[in-house]
């Protein structure tokens, strides 16, 4: 079975952001970066079901050059080969833009399964995997919790078939069938995330990185205008008084004035 | 069990300056003499190069011309030369500044660096020869088969908090190597074992260390011009205290500020952290700080001892470099470009061994013949007893170094020191108290603007460990309930620069010690301080720790 | 014109639609708004919305879409959207509307703008803010690709209370094309499982105690407080660390990340680890003894006493009526 997964380097859940002069993007040179979480599930999800069907997973990245620490670190955790569209304009890409770009560069291949996170902890779109899964022309679903493969069907057309749980609202939870291949989006939680060992470490500096430009035309469907620091506009109001009266006067600018209660 | 093994030739423990230089320069050996290529391998405890490196830095470039000599041609990240040097003595409200800086503090010729970012650099010419560098992993023992080194075994992962194997759990891997260079960083773990299993440190002075405690900062333009270093002695420090401050001018409105203390102070309730905070407070920094943004906060030790308290070097397929040796020249305030040589001797050392078939203690003395050969030597040895001087006190260290300098070092016997540790007294000999006290004697006042309680400093330390784990801090707890708190008042909860250690009183209880091992900064403060040396840090799960993007 | 997609599942409207209906009256200038309900059977909901002050109420009926799938939805809402050539898409960010709206934007080949909190100006000049870098940051966007943009706002983000009512709005069949051959999903039914883990982050409103609560003892005086409030408890470390409550109901930066409605601090001092996981609460209240708590600087609400006497109170008066 051949599955992708596609990755995403983005920076550390520690690091306190700075905006570039002109507050259209973020200072990259003080962040670390990390892969995204729900990605990390997705390739963990895709080596365990390499481990159970056997076959090969593909790690793909849109990104500047530095996206090569997560594409390495994947490798190193088990990933066969990887597939990286390499461009500077791709760090402030939005998920329209990087999926295109996906898209252009996975389109020569055929893929069984592709995974992908459920979103970003950058952009947080949450749209990439989805708007990849149209241009693949592949059905799709998300946040999903669970995965099970049937690679030979008694039912059913098609080569292998998929049957997922997909996470709703509430506590609620609903499975889903369709027909391979398929892409899916990946919860975080979903399963244990394994170490790198050394070995694996070893192994990836001799597993392939196919360098893929950039298709040319591609531009975000949105432009960011400024980013800012969430500011707090509002003067902290205290509410004095006895215990019982400050209680009464709080519950009312609760109903009242802020509508939470 | 069968845990996993790797065999290389020469494994570099740390991957700071010490250990890649190392690496780099056996790089260049194989190039240089053909023949079998080595295989080397850098273990690193952080999760990625540099994470984990702290310090001003002003850096003296002598040993990067010989190790990298078209070091400029390859983007090496020095940030600034240094433009001018000033030295200030400060009392609480006023500065003086001296009118003639010491020699040993003129920085003409260097440069100012962020420490991080030349390893980060330096790592990635490690990579581009192809060695490994394995980040991420922790050396936790000595494999040793009783007379000679062979090789380190790695930290388990996914271990959880009551030693219960998690889902993830991977075994630690023994990596055997014919030669192994520790250059796990001051008060290395393994160092410190080596130390007592090889008995490295018989007829050496015992070894002296400093904690620096440190912060980078964005401040308002206009301020200082770039390239400037400022040293300071004096207030907030006694002329009991060893200790100063530095003040770095980086390009792009950026300073480099950062307090040094001497682990040897005698006053119980003594808190480095609450004196960085009044140093904070001085005219001198707060004009310099004041509506800036804090960017980042971090501490490590220092290893002051110098030239006498250097361990023996070299055992029977090991050799020490680095901070873990104590190569620091505490006079000049410089420890990286000796770091660096120090590691280029011993990958010089390993190289001829590995290829002579022969990496016996007798072969491995000849990293010490190098060593007392090189520049390393000609720089330490003449101000071997300047920081045992400060022993004595401000002004007689000071007064001892002067001396030193006209004299090029030359001394008749050497000074004796005592680990810093033994200096501290009692709250009943210091302040004629038997009950346990544990305010602070230099309780400074916290504003969240430019001062900061620790807690909130550690944030700024980008430090993240996994929570599930067993403490990385080993300590006997029967004397925190019992005798410590009469005694030294707890020092643990004011030496720690990063709140790790918490005493909790309930109610008809002992006194309890917390733990907040996930704060832990890795300074090696507590297990160089404790006056009861009942502290044992040991590195906790590979990749967690501090984030010192920039220091 | 401004399309709003509603969402209903078995005949029951999901309460976020009004709120997408509030963000479009905000934002809508001169332009109409037609409300969109699709299902199988969509009359009672398209009655209800009828209560909007909107133009007009459109009912997209077909059987497949009885049960949700995203390929139906996208058919049928790109036979909508060319039909009425709305100038903007509107609907709750929920997590229907995360797994078909990418699909319908990249089909369109159109602007899709999700999670929005925020709105600026109206009309074809309007910007939208929302959350990046998990709340560090707020970003303004614009869409910039042609053709109508979709924008999903997050839920709670418009008021459903704010809508404005009494109008009249016509209610008429909408066409709706189906490809049902080309339905690749088979959705089975939504069923209910216990949680076995604490999700802070869906909850509307928390009520997190720190070490101001003194004892694990004292722990009831909250969790009563949570009751009446409808609220989730949460701790800040030190309650966790000291085994008071489970790991999964931490807060802060070692422990979950919350933006939730109300977030009512009790006894919690508002260090800055517990600060970053839940500063972008829209409403918080803290109750402390110390006037100089951290906390106070990003409260809305704040009560400086003793929480001892004040949460019994609070609790007494949440429970009148």
């Amino acid at each position: 079975m051949k599955i992708a997964v596609c990755i995403k380097q983005v920076p550390t859940r520690e690091w306190q952001p700075r905006l570039t002069d002109d507050k259209t993007w973020i200072r990259e040179q003080d962040a670390s970066f990390e892969m995204n979480e729900p990605d990390a599930y997705a390739l963990e999800e895709a080596l365990r079901l390499r481990e159970k069907l056997s076959g090969e997973v593909v790690v793909c990245s849109a990104g500047p050059s530095r996206v090569q620490q997560v594409i390495r670190e994947a490798l190193a955790r088990g990933a066969d080969r990887a597939l990286h569209v390499e461009d500077n304009s791709l760090a402030a890409a939005d998920a329209a833009m990087t999926a295109e770009a996906l898209a252009a560069a996975m389109g020569e291949e055929t893929f069984d399964l592709v995974l992908t996170g459920l979103q970003s902890d950058d952009q947080g779109h949450a749209q990439m995997g989805v708007i990849l899964a149209e241009r693949l022309g592949i059905p799709h679903s998300t946040i999903i919790m669970e995965v099970q493969v049937d690679e030979n069907p008694t039912t059913g057309p098609g080569q292998g078939r998929l049957r997922v749980k997909r996470e709703l609202e509430g506590g609620w939870f609903q499975w889903i069938a369709m027909p391979l291949p398929a892409l899916l989006t990946i919860q975080s939680g979903i399963n244990q995330l394994r170490y790198a060992t050394l070995k694996g470490i070893m192994a990836a500096k001799k597993k392939e990185i196919k360098k893929v430009p950039l298709s040319g035309g591609l531009k975000p469907a949105q432009e960011i205008l400024s980013l800012s620091s969430p500011v707090r506009s509002k003067q902290t109001q205290m509410i004095g008084g006895t215990p019982a009266d400050a209680a009464k006067e709080l519950v009312r600018r609760l109903r009242e004035e802020a509508r939470v209660l | 069990m069968t845990r996993e093994t790797l065999e290389v030739d020469v494994l570099i423990v740390g991957g700071g300056p010490a250990g890649l230089s190392a690496a780099l320069r056996l790089s260049q050996l194989q190039k240089q003499q053909g023949g079998e290529p080595l295989a080397i391998a850098v273990l690193e405890k952080a999760r990625e190069a540099g994470a984990h490196i702290l310090s001003g830095a002003v850096l003296d470039p002598s040993t990067l011309r010989d190790l990298i000599p078209d070091f400029q041609a390859k983007g090496a990240p020095l940030l600034s030369p240094v433009q001018r040097d000033n030295v200030y003595m400060l009392t609480e409200r006023s500065k003086l500044r001296l009118p003639i800086v010491p020699p040993p503090l003129k920085n003409h010729g260097n440069y100012l660096i962020s420490l991080s970012q030349f390893v980060q650099w330096l790592a990635q010419q490690v990579e581009a020869e192809g060695i490994d560098f394995f980040s991420g992993f922790a050396g936790q023992d000595v494999l040793t088969d009783g007379i000679r080194v062979i090789g380190v075994r790695t930290g388990d992962r996914g271990v959880g908090k009551q030693g219960e194997h998690k889902p993830t759990y991977e075994a630690g891997v023994d990596i055997h190597a014919k030669v192994t260079i520790f250059c796990d960083g001051v008060r290395g773990n393994l160092t410190k074992r080596l130390i007592q299993e090889f008995q490295l440190s018989k007829d050496r002075e015992p070894e002296q260390y400093a904690v620096g405690l440190k912060e980078l900062w964005d401040i308002p333009g206009g301020r200082i011009e770039p390239g400037t270093v400022v040293h300071t002695l004096g207030y907030p420090l006694r002329h009991e205290e060893f200790g100063g401050a530095f003040i770095y001018a980086l390009p792009e409105n950026r300073l480099a500020l950062g307090f040094v203390t001497g682990l040897d102070y005698a006053d119980p309730l003594f808190d480095p952290h609450m004196a960085f905070n009044r140093l904070k407070k001085h005219p001198l920094v707060a004009s310099l700080i004041e509506g800036g943004t804090l960017v980042r906060y971090g501490a490590k030790a220092l290893p002051e001892g110098g030239w006498n308290t250097i361990p023996k070097l070299h055992m029977a397929g090991g050799l020490i470099a680095g901070d873990a040796g104590g190569f620091m020249n505490s006079m000049r305030l410089k420890g990286i470009h000796l770091a660096m040589r120090s590691g280029m001797l011993a990958a010089e050392t390993a190289f001829d061994a590995i290829r002579a078939g022969d990496t016996s203690e007798a072969a491995l003395k000849t990293y010490q013949d190098k060593i007392d050969a090189s520049p390393i030597r000609t720089e330490l040895y003449p101000v071997r007893n300047v920081h045992q001087a400060f022993g004595y006190g401000l002004f007689a260290g000071l007064m001892f170094s002067g001396m030193t300098l006209l004299a090029g070092g030359r001394w008749i016997g050497d000074l004796r020191g005592r680990p810093g540790y033994q200096r501290m007294k009692t709250l009943a000999w210091y302040y004629g108290l038997d009950v346990p006290v544990t305010r602070p004697s230099n309780v400074a006042t916290i504003d969240r603007l430019t001062t900061f309680d620790k807690l909130t400093n550690v944030h700024y330390s980008g430090t993240a460990h996994e929570e599930d784990q067993p403490s990385h801090l080993i300590v006997q707890t029967e004397v925190c309930s019992s005798r410590c708190g009469p005694e030294y008042g707890h020092p643990c909860t004011r030496f720690c620069p990063a709140n790790v250690y918490e005493i909790i009183r309930e109610t008809g209880q002992p006194p309890r010690l917390q733990i907040n091992a996930s704060n832990c900064v890795h300074c090696k403060t507590c297990d160089i301080m404790d006056p009861y040396q009942v502290i044992t840090w040991v590195p906790p799960e590979g990749g967690g720790g501090p984030q010192y993007n920039g220091m | 014109m401004i399309l709003v997609v509603a969402e209903q599942r078995e005949e029951a409207l999901n309460r976020a639609s009004w709120e997408a209906i509030a963000a479009a009256q905000q934002m809508a200038g001169a332009w109409p708004i037609a409300v969109l309900a699709l299902g199988a059977s969509v009359g009672d909901v398209a009655t209800q919305l009828a209560q909007a002050d909107v133009a007009e109420v459109l009912t997209g009926e077909h059987a497949a879409l009885r049960h949700y799938t995203p390929d139906a939805f996208t058919m049928a809402l790109k036979g909508v959207i060319d039909q009425k050539k709305p100038a903007v898409v509107l609907m709750a960010h929920t997590y229907q509307a995360r797994d078909f709206a990418p699909m319908l934007a990249a089909r369109l080949r159109v602007s899709l703008i999700t999670d929005v909190i925020g709105i600026s100006g109206d009309g074809a000049s309007a910007t939208f803010t929302r959350p990046m870098f998990q709340g560090k940051l707020t970003a303004t966007v614009r869409a910039t690709s042609s053709g109508p943009a979709i924008v999903t706002v997050q839920i709670g983000a418009f008021r459903a209370d704010a809508v404005r009512r009494g109008g009249s709005p016509s209610v008429s069949p909408v066409e709706i094309t189906i490809d049902t051959a080309a339905i690749r999903q088979q959705p089975e039914a939504p069923f209910q499982e216990a949680k076995q883990a604490v999700d802070l982050s869906q909850a509307e409103r928390i009520v997190a105690v720190g070490r101001g609560i003194k004892s694990q003892d004292n722990l009831p005086l909250a969790q009563n407080l949570a009751k009446a409030m409808g609220a989730e408890i949460a701790a800040s470390r030190p309650i966790c660390d000291s085994g008071w409550l489970p790991m999964e109901r931490q807060v802060g930066s070692s422990g979950q990340t919350v933006a939730p409605r109300l977030y009512v601090a009790l006894g919690i001092s508002g260090a800055i680890q517990h600060l970053v996981g839940m500063k972008g609460s829209r409403t918080i209240v803290a109750i402390n003894k110390d006037a100089d708590a951290p906390i106070f600087e990003v409260a809305d609400y704040g009560i400086v006493g003793d929480l001892f006497e004040i949460v019994p109170a609070l609790t007494a008066e949440l429970e009148k009526k």
